[in-house]
């Protein structure tokens, strides 16, 4: 197991997010019902619709729930880090974005090279980009103390348009007409990860990921040291002599960076082309993910398939039961209510989220 | 006399697993003051937070004035005349004495002209118009006082007021106190120090493990006794019971068991032998919550302990830090060992997490030492070890080095916190405020290892506010005053005159 | 803030809502057939309430339904990666065509079609050609230019507005041709016009509106979906503040959505050219090229709002109509922007 040293630690933590998930999957399921018949709809047709367009078959499951959980499990990752270490990193949209851009730029200029250095090059300038995208937050943080739960939410719009003007400016598609980049060069594309299918590569890099992330959390001293400050800065800092500055700093930027690669994995792997569209709000609903994973990467992993299955079967949904596609929203938003207050429930008289203090010892 | 003022019987309470009260019974009568004893978990907070309707029983009854009541609220309980003060302050940080004050007796005409009456009269005066986050602790606790006698109880609670005061103030507030009894009221007081609570009760009852063991008069209790009614009948630190001090620590060994004062002497003489491990030269730390430290010129050697005392807020904090190496000196400087252990006042935000277990917080310290890692990795397997010898060693009532810290006592979690840090203090360790809120035994256990850790040769500075823990075990004794530290010389180590130089910080006092 | 939601939009969506529901209640079961049932779906990016681009597909898809007896099916879609998704969803459960409302599919169709040949995909407005990929490309520009003649005829200050969204090359060729149009009754006409880059954000269209008008715009055309409401909103109020105001409608007849600023509509009559192209695909005529919808087939048109008619001089109506017949005739060229693969100077 992960957990080697101290096995009796996961226990209070493995089974608390699922009875948070379980509880808030059936309260949400119970509302949604009643919204249904309140609105003259079928609730079991509804739940039937959205089994078959989730789960329904092989290839359902793969090219759909399984490509959509990708960016969901990656931005949810970066929050469940960030959030670990006490960063309140709301800005995964806008690093998503960024590293959308930053990887359809390299993938449009590295035409010339083999796929072997194009998918690492376009992956790490995703990586680099979701990073710099931090960069302002964090340093406004650190340096003025201004709470990152504001900046980072700004640096979204800024992500967002910033996308929409490579998109009808410098990147635009040769051809000038339509707001998107011309298709990524074949040697950028994530290879498949089963032949035939949607499936690629990126889901495997997203697992692996929260693997390792899992393993780091837990047996490192630096994922040791990142769980102190997040549960506490002041214990952190007075008993664990830990720098919590550079604690933060780290995690803001890996975070970031995390939530960048959700953006170019979505570009080399899915979409090749860089559009304005590209997230139906990803970076937000990793809160959720997140949050009902417990923070635990693990979790983050089942949860984002979880809401990767939500989301398509919502378009199903749509399709075979003809519900409207603002009552997706809707179930998402309960989804993520129902998460939150389970999640407050837990602890009670916990933190406030943004109201974070770092304990400093001397400084300014 | 005939029938009690306020009286709680049966009363039990639960939260979650734990029994925090199993039947305990307290009964008060109008013109007493009423000493609720207990150690650490024993159940006396939870009993006053019963009888302040903070809290509903589970079971038994309350009865006012011989009437059964239900207290739902704090509201409940002040309509019946019973107000309780807190251990833990209830002031909002922005706002001023003042408005804190109207907070609590509700907005009303005239506040101002009454709260000078009150403060004339009960002799405890705060800055009105004050900001309370610029306020000391002792001001706060003397504000909280005020909220309580705003509303003209009948019944006034204290829940530890004494531990923040001044010995002067403390006097001062027992004063208060009797006056208000002589009124006709009745007065309910927890505290730690047994000879305080002697000194000022006429009525005393005891807790023990949710239950009451002992209840009746005052007069003619000895200390052992009750300490054996709190503990059941361990051996006791007599400075944790408050009973030595200057007068019984300056006349000589009686009070003391004869093999601590050998060790004691021995460590006197490790003074000599022992090289300096830590030295302050001019060192000064500004600090946003208290006035920080300036010109702080300290030696301490190997064997001996170094004691600061001092009113809260005085500099202590910041000290601490610069001793234990968690700030670095604005100007001056530190030289400090590198195997320092760090016993620091908050334990439960500072000394421990409370979502971690006792394995993930003893690692929190040993973390940086390198037999607990592997190149990038933690070695929770020493670390867990660790943890079992601290448990074991220590005495933790903890199931598992598994359990949440958050889930321990008070005196638990310090146990595991000194155990963590006497591994780490090779050289030198800082405690401050080591005992506070600490039952007798568990005091006593803190200052035996303090004084075992000098033996060994470590070097120890004890910052605490508890004049008597300072002057029973330091070598040396400094006052801390306004950021500044005063050299106590040998013949002035008795209460008033470290006092004296507590508050005026003059060598003349 | 709030935009006056249109009844009509309202019950058009619980009518559209009760209609899928029935229909999937029955499962197809009234329909005993022989031969296999044709299924036609619809995708758009927007609400099919807004009363206009995507309401107008809509009732395109409905029309289907009961004129050829098919099965249908609508999914509203918000990403590229959820275009791939229905794509695929709509191919492997046995979807014949498949009306994809707007250019931003036409990447994913291509994909789709690829990897689906049996599978037909007409992408509204695309720009993109292949073998069962085949755009359909609206004369909008031709509703526009008579648009633009009315509101040259309309405005006190000679001042006009357009508030688009999105900028791409449909939607600014409906511009051009507005302008053309108006210039062709008052060449000194000044015309201002800006694109919000959102389809449907309705605050960000209102703000441009107001923005206008108070540059003195007093005939305002947009070319938006959801978010036109605020257009005529924003006019409205300025019409409460005293001035004389006029926006034009456009996409569908949204004459009734606001009657009493709403001049005249630019029309597509989107139901009508989908069902024609349902026709021509049964005739196996789709694919390979774009399809063309125009005033020729009375897909394209200008409507006045019958209840401010009295309004108009009498002399523009019938300089519309005149216009419309030799736009028809081919007499009569309005300027238009190209986008599709293999038209004239596009790659």
């Amino acid at each position: 197991m992960v957990d080697g040293g101290a096995g009796g630690r996961f226990a209070r933590t493995r089974w608390e997010p699922v009875a948070i998930s379980l509880g808030a999957i059936g309260l949400t399921g119970l509302v949604g019902a009643v919204l249904l018949l309140a609105g003259g709809f079928d609730p079991l047709a509804a739940a039937a619709a959205m089994v078959r367009g989730s789960v329904g078959s092989w290839d359902v499951f793969v090219s759909i729930t399984l490509v959509r959980s990708v960016p969901l499990i990656l931005t949810g990752l970066a929050v469940a880090l960030a959030f670990r270490a006490g960063v309140w990193n709301i800005g995964a949209e806008g690093q998503l974005y960024a590293g959308a851009v930053a990887a359809a730029g390299v993938g449009l200029a590295g035409g010339g090279l083999p796929a072997v250095l194009l998918v690492p090059a376009v992956l790490c300038a995703a990586l680099a980009a979701g990073a710099a995208w931090a960069v302002l937050p964090m340093l406004m943080r650190v340096r003025l103390g201004v709470g990152e739960v504001i900046t980072t939410i700004l640096m979204n719009f800024v992500g967002i348009h910033m996308a929409a003007y490579m998109v009808h400016g410098p990147l635009q598609e040769s051809r000038g007409v339509f707001p998107q980049t011309d298709a990524i060069a074949e040697a950028a594309r994530l290879p498949p990860l089963l032949p035939g299918t949607r499936l690629h590569v990126g889901f495997a890099v997203a697992a692996l990921l929260a693997l390792g992330m899992t393993v780091f959390l837990h047996r490192s001293r630096a994922g040791f040291r990142i769980r102190a400050v997040g549960a506490s800065p002041e214990a952190a800092h007075v008993s664990g002599r830990i720098d919590a500055r550079r604690v933060l700093v780290g995690c803001f930027l890996v975070s970031g960076a995390v939530a960048g690669l959700a953006g170019g994995v979505e570009v080399a792997g899915v979409t090749h082309a860089l559009y304005e569209d590209l997230s139906p709000g990803w970076g937000y609903t990793a809160i959720a993910v997140a949050l009902l994973a417990g923070l635990e990467p693990l979790g983050v992993l089942v949860t984002g398939l979880l809401f990767g299955a939500l989301q398509a079967g919502a378009g199903a949904m749509q399709r075979d039961a003809g519900i409207p596609a603002a009552w997706v929203g809707v179930v998402e938003a309960l989804v993520i209510l129902a998460v939150l207050g389970l999640d407050r429930l837990r602890r009670t008289g916990g933190r406030v989220l943004p109201g974070i203090r770092i304990g400093g010892g001397g400084g300014a | 006399m005939t029938r009690p003022l306020a009286r709680l019987g049966g009363i039990e309470r639960r939260f979650g697993a734990v029994l925090a009260l199993d039947g305990a019974d307290l009964e008060i009568r109008a013109g007493e003051v009423h000493g609720v004893l207990g150690a650490n978990g024993a159940g006396k907070s939870t009993l006053l937070n019963v009888l302040g309707g903070m809290l509903a029983p589970d079971a038994g009854v309350v009865e006012i004035e011989g009437r059964a009541v239900r207290l739902g609220s704090p509201r409940d309980a002040w309509a019946l005349g019973i107000a309780l003060v807190h251990q833990h302050f209830t002031l909002v940080p922005r706002l001023s004495a003042l408005e804190n004050l109207a907070l609590g007796a509700g907005h009303r005409r005239g506040l101002a002209g009454d709260l000078e009456k009150l403060m004339a009269r009960t002799g405890l005066r705060v800055p009105l118009d004050a900001r309370v986050e610029q306020l000391g602790v002792g001001d706060r606790q003397r504000i909280e006082i005020l909220k309580a006698l705003l509303r003209d109880p009948r019944v006034l609670v204290l829940d530890e007021p004494t531990a923040v005061l001044t010995p002067d103030e403390v006097d001062g507030l027992f004063g208060l106190l009797k006056e208000l009894a002589a009124d006709g009221r009745a007065v309910v007081l927890v505290a730690h120090k047994l000879d305080e609570v002697l000194g000022v009760a006429d009525r005393i009852t005891v807790l023990r493990n949710g239950r009451t063991v002992l209840t009746g008069p005052s007069a003619g209790r000895s200390v052992p006794e009750l300490v054996r009614a709190m503990v059941g009948g361990d051996a006791v630190d007599p400075i944790a019971l408050g009973l030595t001090g200057v007068d019984a620590g300056a006349t000589g060994a009686m009070s003391r068991p004869p093999a601590e004062r050998g060790e004691t002497t021995t460590s006197a003489r490790a003074l000599h032998a022992g090289g300096v491990v830590v030295r302050l030269r001019g060192a000064a730390l500004a600090d946003r919550s208290g006035p920080g430290v300036h010109g702080v010129d300290l030696e301490i050697r190997r064997g001996e302990i170094v004691g600061v005392a001092g009113v809260e807020g005085n500099g202590q904090r910041a000290l601490a830090l610069l001793a234990s190496g968690r700030a670095v000196p604005d100007s001056g400087s530190a030289e400090l060992p590198s195997g320092i252990g760090f016993i620091p006042q908050d334990r439960s935000t500072e000394g421990l997490i409370a979502e971690f277990d006792l394995v993930e917080n003893v690692g929190l310290a040993l973390q940086r030492e390198p037999e607990y890692v592997r190149g990038p990795w933690m070695r929770w397997d020493a670390v867990r070890d660790a943890a079992e010898r601290i448990r074991e060693r220590f005495e933790v009532a903890a199931p598992s080095v598994t359990t949440l810290a958050g889930a321990l006592s008070g005196g638990n979690q310090q146990r595991v916190i000194v155990g963590r840090e006497l591994t780490l203090a090779r050289d030198f360790l800082v405690a401050e405020n080591p005992t506070r809120g600490l039952d007798v035994a568990a005091a006593a256990f803190v200052h035996a290892e303090l004084r075992r850790m000098a033996t060994e040769g470590v070097g120890v500075l004890l910052v605490s506010t508890d004049l008597d823990e300072v002057l029973g075990l330091s070598n040396r004794v400094y006052a801390i005053a306004r950021g500044r530290l005063h050299d106590v010389p040998e013949e002035r180590r008795t209460r008033e005159g470290v006092g004296a130089f507590m508050l005026g910080g003059t060598a003349d006092g | 803030m709030a935009h006056p939601f249109p009844t009509r939009g309202a019950r058009t969506a619980a009518l559209v809502a009760l209609t899928v529901a029935a229909a999937t209640a029955c499962g197809g079961g009234d329909a005993p057939e022989a031969e296999p049932t044709l299924r036609v779906a619809l995708l758009t990016s927007g609400p099919v309430s807004d009363a206009g681009w995507y309401a107008g597909a809509y009732e395109g898809l409905m029309r289907i339904e009961q004129q050829f007896g098919a099965q249908v099916s609508h999914q509203q879609t918000a990403t590229p990666a959820e275009f791939d998704e229905a794509f695929i969803a709509y191919a492997t459960s046995g979807y014949d065509l498949i009306f994809a409302h707007g250019n931003e599919y036409q990447d994913a169709a291509i994909r789709a079609g690829e990897r689906f040949p049996e599978l037909t995909i007409v992408v509204s407005g695309g720009g993109r050609v292949s073998g069962n990929v085949a755009p359909l490309i609206f004369r909008l520009e031709e509703g526009s230019y008579l648009a633009g003649m009315a509101a040259a005829a309309m405005t006190e200050s000679g001042i006009v507005g357009m508030v688009g969204g999105v900028e791409i090359p449909p939607a600014r060729g409906t511009f051009v041709a507005f302008e053309a149009g108006a210039r062709s009754v008052d060449p000194d006409i000044e015309v201002l016009e800006v694109f919000t880059g959102d389809w449907n954000d309705v605050a960000a269209a209102k703000e441009a509106t107001v923005a206008q008008l108070s540059r003195g715009a007093d005939v305002v055309i947009h070319n938006l979906d959801a978010a036109s409401f605020a257009v005529f909103q924003a006019v409205r109020e300025a019409r409460a503040a005293g001035r004389t105001t006029w926006a034009v409608g456009m996409n569908s007849d949204q004459n009734d959505v606001a009657p009493d600023v709403i001049i005249g509509s630019a029309v597509i009559r989107i139901a009508d050219a989908f069902v024609e192209t349902v026709r021509m695909w049964q005739a196996g005529e789709v694919g390979g090229a774009a399809i063309y919808a125009s005033t020729r087939q009375d897909v394209i048109d200008f409507v006045f709002n019958p209840e401010l008619l009295d309004r108009v001089p009498p002399e523009i109506v019938q300089r519309v109509s005149e216009a419309r017949d030799m736009i028809r005739a081919g007499t009569l060229d309005v300027p238009r922007i190209e986008f599709v693969e293999g038209e004239a100077g596009v790659r």
